[in-house]
Order: C-alpha cells, then structure tokens, then sequence
C-alpha cells in the first residue's frame, strides 16, 4: 500500500513537471515580449537577448498610459463588448432555446446551413459589409461595430447555447408546465439558472472576439478617438519609419491582461459549458 | 382539424419569430456577403470601374477557373495537408494535456490552465508577429540564439519549404491550442467515472480505457468545436501569410493554400469583381470538400 | 399573444439599432465646411510639425490629422463616402493612379493655377505628381535611399565609390556574424536601385513590364554576388538592427535610418551611391514625393477651406520644417535659398542622389509589380533559382495579372 502512495507521488510530479515544461515552452513568446517592453532600446531584436533585460525601464508602460489614449481605447472596448455580449445574448438564447425544443420546418436545414457559411473565406466580407452599412449611417458609429460582432458571433451564440439546452432535461420544464407557469417564465425562472455555464462561455467567446477584432475596428471607425484596444495596438504596431517596438510590446501585454482575469474568473463555467455546446451523442 | 392546424401555424410562427432577431443578424452579417460576392463577381468592378460597375455576366468565373492551373492543385493538396497535420495534432497534443491536467489529486489545475490558455489573450497579429521576429529571426532570434550557445550553426528557420511548414505549424497549434484544451478539458470531466471503475476491476490498461471508454465518450461531445476548427485551420490565412509571404518580408519558403494562392493571383489585381468570383469558387471547393470527407454534425431528430 | 408580443419587441429593439443611428444630412454648416481632415501614415514627430506648421498659417482653417495605418485600402474602401472618407491625405505620390482612375482624387489644378505649381516646386516632384496629364498631388517632400556607412568600422577613405570596391569590401569584412553591406536585398523598392543602374526597369512611365528585359537580368545576376554575403531575411528590422548594432558596416536605407542611428550615438557617414562598374551608372534607387492629394467631395464641397489649406502647404516653411524632422528634401525650390536647409548635411545628400533617381510609377499596375517582383527577387536570391527563368516567369505572371485588373 505504501508502495503504491510512493508510486502515484512520483507519477504526480512527474506531471507536474511535464506540465511546468509546456506552460514555459507556451509563455516563451510572451515572455520575450515582457522583455521588449522593459528594454529601452528601441528594437524588437537585439543580438544579446536575455529574458531580464539590461538596462530596465518602466517608461514604455508610462507612454502607454500616458501618451497613448489607452484608457480612452479602452473604454470604447468595454462598451463594445458589454453591448455586443448583451445583444448577442438577448437574440441568441432564445433562438437556440427555440432550435432545441421545438421542432418546425427548415429547422434542421437552418442548422445544417450556418455551419458550412462558416467555410467562406472573410477576406471580401469587408467590402460588401461596408456597401451595407455606409447606406444606412451605421459606418464610423458604435452601432455599426456592434451588429457586425453579434452577426458575426451569431453563429456559435446559436450552436454553442443550442447544444447545451440539448442536455437540460425536457422533463423539468414539463413539470412546471402542468404547474401553470407560463412558456416565458419557464425559460426565464427555470433554464436560464441551469445554462449559466453556457451563458458564461458564450459571453467570454463573444468577449474575446470583440477584444481582439481589429479588421473592421480599424476600417469602420475613423479616427484615433473611436479605436478599440486592438485597432489602437494595431495603429502602434511600429513600421519600418515610425513607431517604437517596446511601446507596441508593453501594450500587448497590457491588453491581454483584462482578459486573462476574466479568463481565471471563469474557469469553472468554462469548461463545463463549452464542452457541452456541442450536440448531445 | 382546423383547428390544430391553426395551432400549428402558430407554433411555427412564434418559434420563428422568437429566433428572428438571432436569424436577421446572420443575415444581415454572414448570409448577406456571401451573396453580395456572388453579386459582384457578375460585374466588372474593379480600379477602372470602382463606383460604376455594371454587370457583365459570367465572363469572370471564365478568367476565375484559369486561376486553378498547374499552381492551384499543389496548393489544394496543401492545403489538405496542412488541415490534417494541424487537426491531428491538435487533437492529439490537446488530449494529452487535458488527460494531464485531469489527473487526479494534481493541485494546481487552475494555475496551469490559465497559463496554458494565455495565447487566445492576445490579438492573433501580436503572436505571429512576435513568432516571426521573437523565435524564428535566424540573425537575432531566440531559437538560433540558444543553438548558438550550445554551439550548433544557425538555421534558416522560415527559408525552406519543410521547415516553414514546421514553424507555420508550430504558431498555428499555440494559437489554436488554448481553445481546444479547453473544450477536451471539459469533455473529460463529464465523463462517468463509473466506466473507469468497472474497466479498472476488468483490468483493462490505459491505452484501452482510452480508446473504448474516453474517446467514445467525448467524440460526440466535442464535434462541433472540432468541425469549426477544422474549418479555420482549412481557411487558415494569417499564420501563412504573415509568418513567410508578408509584402516586404518573404522568407524564400514557397508554401501556398488555396487562400494565399488565391491572393496573390487575384486579390492584388484590386479587380473585385475577379476576385470575388475566385472566391465563390473557392467557397463552393470548401463546401464539396466538407461533404466528400462527410464532417457536418449530427444532429438528433 | 405574450410571444408575438415579446418578438415584436425584439424585432423592434433590432430595427431601432440599425435605424437609430443617425444617417448624416447633406448640407454641410459652415463649421464642417471649415474642417479639414487629413489621414496619414507618418511618424507622429512628422504629424506634429505638420499640425504646427497649419496652425500657424492658416489659423482659421480647423485642420485635423488622423493616423490611419491602413491608409491606402481604407481609402479604397471609402474614398466616395462623404461620412467616412477625409478630406485630403498624406501619402507618397505613387498611389495617385489607383485613386485617380477610381475617381475619387481631384487634380490639384483646379484648385491653384497651374502655372504658380510650376514656378514653386522642383521639377521632378511634379513629373511624379502627374498621372495621365494631370497633377493630382501638393508635393511636400521628397524622398530616396541612401548610402549610410558606420565611420566606427568603415573610414571615410573606405567608402566604395564603385560596387566593386563594395565587394571587394564585403569579401573582406563579412564574417563572424559581421557584414560589410546589407540592404533589404530581396524587395522590390530597394532592388530597383540595382535595376536602374543597368538601364532596366520594373515598370516604365508606360507602363510596360520591364522584367525580363536583359539589363534586368544582368542587374539580378551581378547584384546576387551581393546577396551571397548578406543575411538571409531580407526584411527591415533584420536590415536594421544589425546596421544600428554595429553588426553591419553599411548599408542603403532610408532618411528614418539617420536620425535613429545619430540618437543611438553612431558616427554616422552618408556617401553617394557606388557607381556600378560595368555600366557607369550609379545605384539609382526609386524617389518617392509625399504629398497631400485632395479628394473629389472635399474639393467640391470645401473648396475655400481646402484652397486655404493647400496654400498654407506650399509655404516655403513647411516644406523646411518637414523636411527637418523627416530627414527629406523640400519640395519648394525657395526652401533651397535658406541657410537652415543647405546646411543640412542629411537634406542636401537627399537633394544629391535624388538627382539620379527614378520616380517611382504611379500607374495602378504598379500594386501587382511590387508583389511579382518581390517573389521573382525572393526566388533568384533566396531560392536560388535561375535568374533568366524566374525574370521571365515573373514577367508572364505580372502580364497575366495586368491583364486581369481590366
């Protein structure tokens, strides 16, 4: 028995070590990009690269903060996001509530469909998408920004939430039913409390997505003062003539931060809610 | 009778209209390019003709179909490859540490997961970016730096063709990674504990409780992640791109996908309605593609 | 009924965002008749002197700068989208072709008399500024490649006044990770310089694709002896750091090299470019003029404001402050009568060797030579393929592709 203890001990560490391995050989790159933005130097190579840099500074954190409109980016991102998971959930629950419990015609077909227009190359949805809006106002404003993201997210909304009701019992809903609740309130007081890990997912994919977007940020919105997070870090990418490596480096990382709280905040619903956005077996 | 049917016309109705606001927006934002693109690629939009365009038939699938010459089969079976090496090893590298992570009694769970997941924190241009110039630099990169301090010769990383496949498959399984462990992560939890007790009293080894209990039990659950990813990986641009054909700074590797193919032999005409027609065709690829390898999810009655 | 009721409401709520944001009115009021946008690409010291430099010339004119990092496809996308679309912008001479022929540009003399663009600015800006006879750009400085040396590593008295002295240099001192030379060998901007020297082309003012035409093919085979001894990555943070290291002795670069190099503490030198010993010629490298180009709606619906501004532009004092900060050469032919500008030993070697370049092609077809060239470049330096097959590919691919732009 003692045995045994001493054996599973070993095997654990040597997990653990195994797991140590990946997660450094996974944070290589970003911790060269910690490193770039505590270098003074302006350079994105350096012949002697060392993970704590020579001469230490925290002056391209300063500029980000500072000379840059990050806080300003980042309150257009906030607003982006907390909208577009908003909408995103608001039509997607009760279209995938909708295509789970009920059966009509095209349903399946409906279905079937969205996930092979997942196949069509984006590089052109840009311009029809712009002839689109540009008509009725929508370009350079929030709006515009937003109904491109819940479209474009629509589809995994729809899946991801649709699979997950999938595997919530119909029975709990009938019983409430014979109770005389109505189809509104059963959704609302008995579903949704079950699917909150679905809703979670959902709402951090949507989140990720709205964070990280820069094609349309950039090309819908005019103007450093309406630019996201992404679409700024984009305009600070440094080019060949301009622009200043360690800068682009601090703000980088400064922007994957908030949602990698989130992310830890989020780890239990996570992954229950993803795994189960798919089809029940 | 007439009733019921009323009944039923009502039901249909209240469940379209309640996944209206859902449905109008893919319209709107999916479903409507698709179709614009279609538009376009029947007029002769392009720099001579930005703004007054008009329609002109079929004449650019005709120019559309040259493009699929000696070069684009190479890149369709690239492309190919290039799915199959990617999902694999996702699938495969993502099981196994999600196996790991779900090892029973390893404190630390949250801690690891996190740091795993750190890449789909960042904008995908930030990683590859840093990929490129970080890692795969041969003058100043770090991977030839620390060949160098073990004294090896530097290698040219993103030069040749096999090894910047390798390196572009590399980035993309970084990036991809996150998204995968975390699905299979789940998945393995919601596994019966009961199937492993009775297999373990059988004395069944891992390898079996791996193939007849574990992977059974997620398969379905993880489908339609997979099905997505496996749509990305096919149409897969910006890894490619940026890592050895950005404008400026190609490495000398010649690896091309139906997309880069497609770009760099149509995109850069600036001839919209050519290029949207090249686009259709590559749509239409995708979708025989799907329906000859049979990956669409399947869906209870 | 609480359903129906329910989705109306959300149909509703749907309609409300798409519609509610409000579609912007036609006529203009004096304030957005007063306001000129201007998109750039420029480092934000350029921008700055820019902005200052407006100001203080045309005060009454609300003049805004935005920074727009894809500037050229925006444009594309919205260049007839009174909304979306600046007024003006700032950008080098050789996108006018593709504006031009969209429409969207309009010729910069209906807004000033021809003659007095003639009688202010230096010649060759202006050829750059023509496409298909018009004048479709306000230069205001221009730029070139230029001979940069380490004096650390190579003295003055090394300097190589012929590329075979340059060879002969880099023969000597490349090794043990040091390079003699480096260039960013394999793009199309700075291997021009090479092509030109030998009387090829890549594209002419007419534009025919000069590819496969023997001089290019000479130059690409003779410059490949070059590329032997440089660096495998071609692109520019490579090309640079190991010039700004002290890796690399010299170097052909850009004006943006010299002030970054100066402010690490280099000593450095600027040289004439190397003659090329069998034709004679020096290494001729593209000249690009940067430049406002007004667009359609804002010359129509602007027009005072944007006249203002543009006269603003051509004051001698903006072309001098600009060309300052970026290390380029006025455009204004009076800013050469100033003290502060023939002083300027970086200023006055642009205005040298831009005597030997060649304006880059403003034509549209120019987009796709940039990308065949860099491939064909790509795959005679660093695939080692043949020299006269790759040419002659490339030309055949760059044909296919004009021909499919129509």
């Amino acid at each position: 028995m003692k045995h045994k203890k001493r054996k599973e001990r070993i095997k654990l560490l040597l997990i653990n070590c195994i797991l140590l391995v990946v997660c450094f050989a996974t944070l290589v790159p970003i911790l060269y990009a910690f490193s770039v933005s505590l270098n003074e130097q302006n350079s994105l190579l350096s012949s002697d690269f060392s993970f704590i840099p020579r001469r230490l500074t925290l002056e391209n954190y300063r500029k980000v903060f500072v000379e840059e409109p990050v806080l300003l980016w980042f309150k257009n991102s906030l607003v982006l996001a907390v909208v577009t998971v908003a909408i995103s959930l608001c039509t997607g629950i009760p279209a995938a509530y909708i295509f789970s419990r009920k059966r009509f015609p095209g349903r399946s077909g409906i279905l079937q469909m969205l996930i092979l227009l997942y196949a069509f190359p984006s590089l052109l949805s840009m311009t029809a998408l712009y002839k689109l809006l540009s008509p009725m106002g929508l370009i350079n404003t929030r709006a515009g920004l937003i109904i491109v993201y819940t479209g474009t997210m629509a589809v995994f909304a729809l899946w991801n939430m649709k699979g997950y009701f999938d595997t919530i019992p119909v029975e709990i809903e009938e019983a409430s039913m014979i109770d005389g609740a109505s189809p509104v309130q059963i959704v609302t007081k008995i579903v949704l409390p079950l699917a909150k890990p679905t809703i979670a997912v959902t709402a951090m994919m949507v989140l990720i997505y709205v964070w990280n977007e820069y094609i349309f940020a950039i090309n819908f919105m005019t103007g450093e003062n309406t630019y996201t997070l992404a679409a700024g870090l984009y305009s600070l990418q440094a080019s060949e003539t301009s622009g200043s490596w360690p800068v682009f480096a601090a703000a980088s990382l400064a922007v994957s931060l908030p949602i990698l709280i989130i992310f830890f905040a989020l780890q239990k619903n996570m992954a229950s809610g993803l795994t189960s956005g798919g089809v029940k077996g | 009778m007439e009733q019921s049917k009323k009944k039923r016309k009502n039901k249909i109705l209240s469940s379209y209209l309640w996944s209206m606001p859902s449905l109008v927006l893919i319209c709107l934002i999916v479903i409507f390019p698709i179709f614009y693109t279609g538009y376009i690629s029947l007029t002769n939009m392009n720099v001579y003709h930005w703004f007054d365009y008009d329609l002109i038939g079929f004449s650019n699938y005709k120019e559309a179909l040259l493009v699929f010459d000696s070069g684009f089969i190479p890149a369709l079976l690239l492309t190919i490859l290039w799915t199959v090496v990617n999902m694999v090893l996702q699938l495969v590298i993502a099981y196994l540490l999600a196996s790991l992570l779900n090892t029973k009694g390893l404190k630390g769970r949250n801690f690891y997961r996190t740091l795993l997941i750190f890449p789909w924190a960042m904008p995908g241009y930030v990683s590859i970016l840093l990929w490129k110039t970080g890692m795969f630099n041969s003058q100043f990169g770090l991977l030839n730096q620390w060949l160098e301090k073990l004294g090896l010769a530097p290698v040219k990383w993103l030069a040749s063709d096999g090894l910047a496949f390798a390196c572009c498959t590399v980035v993309n399984l970084w990036l991809a990674l996150p998204f995968m462990i975390t699905i299979i992560d789940g998945a393995l939890q919601s596994v019966d504990q009961s199937f492993y007790e009775s297999a373990l009293l059988d004395g069944a080894g891992w390898m079996e409780r791996t193939v007849y209990i574990t992977i059974p039990s997620i398969r379905p659950i993880i489908a339609p992640s997979v099905v997505i990813t496996i749509f990305t990986t096919f149409k897969q641009f910006d890894v490619i791109y940026l890592l050895t054909q950005q404008a400026g700074a190609k490495t000398g590797a010649h690896i091309h996908t139906i997309l880069t193919y497609a770009y760099e032999n149509a995109f850069i005409t600036n001839n919209y309605g050519y290029s949207s027609a090249v686009s259709m065709v590559i749509f239409v690829i995708l979708i025989l593609f799907s329906y000859v390898i049979n990956i669409k999810p399947k869906e209870e009655a | 009924m609480k359903k129906i009721i329910a989705s109306f409401l959300s149909i509703a709520m749907l309609m409300g965002l798409l519609c509610g944001c409000g579609a912007g009115g036609q006529g203009l009021t004096e304030e957005e008749k007063n306001t000129i946008v201007i998109w750039h690409d420029k480092e934000e010291a350029v921008a700055e002197a820019l902005l200052a430099q407006l100001q203080e010339s045309v005060p009454d004119v609300d003049v805004q700068l935005e920074h727009k990092s894809n500037l050229t496809e925006a444009l594309k996308m919205v260049g007839n989208d009174p909304k979306a679309a600046p007024d003006m912008y700032f950008f080098a001479h050789d996108k006018i072709g593709v504006y031009a022929e969209m429409g969207i540009l309009t010729p910069i003399t209906e807004l000033i008399p021809k003659e007095e663009l003639e009688n202010a600015y230096v010649g060759m800006t202006l050829d750059a500024a023509t496409y298909k006879g018009e004048i479709y750009q306000l230069p205001i400085y221009f730029e070139t490649l230029l001979f940069m040396y380490n004096r650390l590593y190579m003295p003055d008295e090394r300097v190589p006044a012929t590329t075979e002295e340059l060879y002969a240099y880099m023969s000597e001192k490349t090794r043990g990770g040091h390079y003699g030379f480096v260039e960013q060998h394999s793009t199309a901007y700075y291997s021009a310089g090479w092509i030109h020297g030998f009387g090829g082309y890549i594209m002419n003012g007419e534009g025919e694709v000069g590819l496969e035409n023997p001089e290019t093919i000479a130059a690409l085979t003779y410059h490949k002896k070059f590329v032997e001894l440089m660096p495998g990555e071609s692109e520019y943070a490579t090309v640079n750091t190991l010039f700004q290291e002290g890796k690399a002795h010299a170097t052909i670069g850009g004006p943006w090299m010299v002030s970054a190099s100066r402010t690490a503490g280099m000593d450095l030198g600027i040289a004439p470019m190397p003659v090329i010993d069998e034709t004679g010629l020096p290494i001729s490298p593209y000249m690009g003029v940067q430049g406002v180009q007004v667009l359609k709606y804002a010359a129509e619906n602007k027009r005072e404001a944007v006249v203002k501004v543009l006269s603003g532009l051509m004051q001698p004092e903006v072309g001098i402050a600009l060309a300052k900060v970026s290390g380029c050469a006025p455009a204004v032919e009076a800013c050469y009568e100033r003290e502060e500008v023939t002083s300027d030993d970086v200023v006055m070697a642009m205005r040298q060797t831009a005597e030997n370049t060649i304006p880059m092609p403003n034509c549209p077809e120019m987009d796709i030579m940039w990308t065949v060239a860099a491939d064909m470049l790509v795959n005679i330096n660093m695939s080692g393929q043949d020299v006269k097959a790759s040419c002659e590919a490339a030309q055949q691919s760059a044909e296919d592709l004009i021909r499919k732009m129509q």
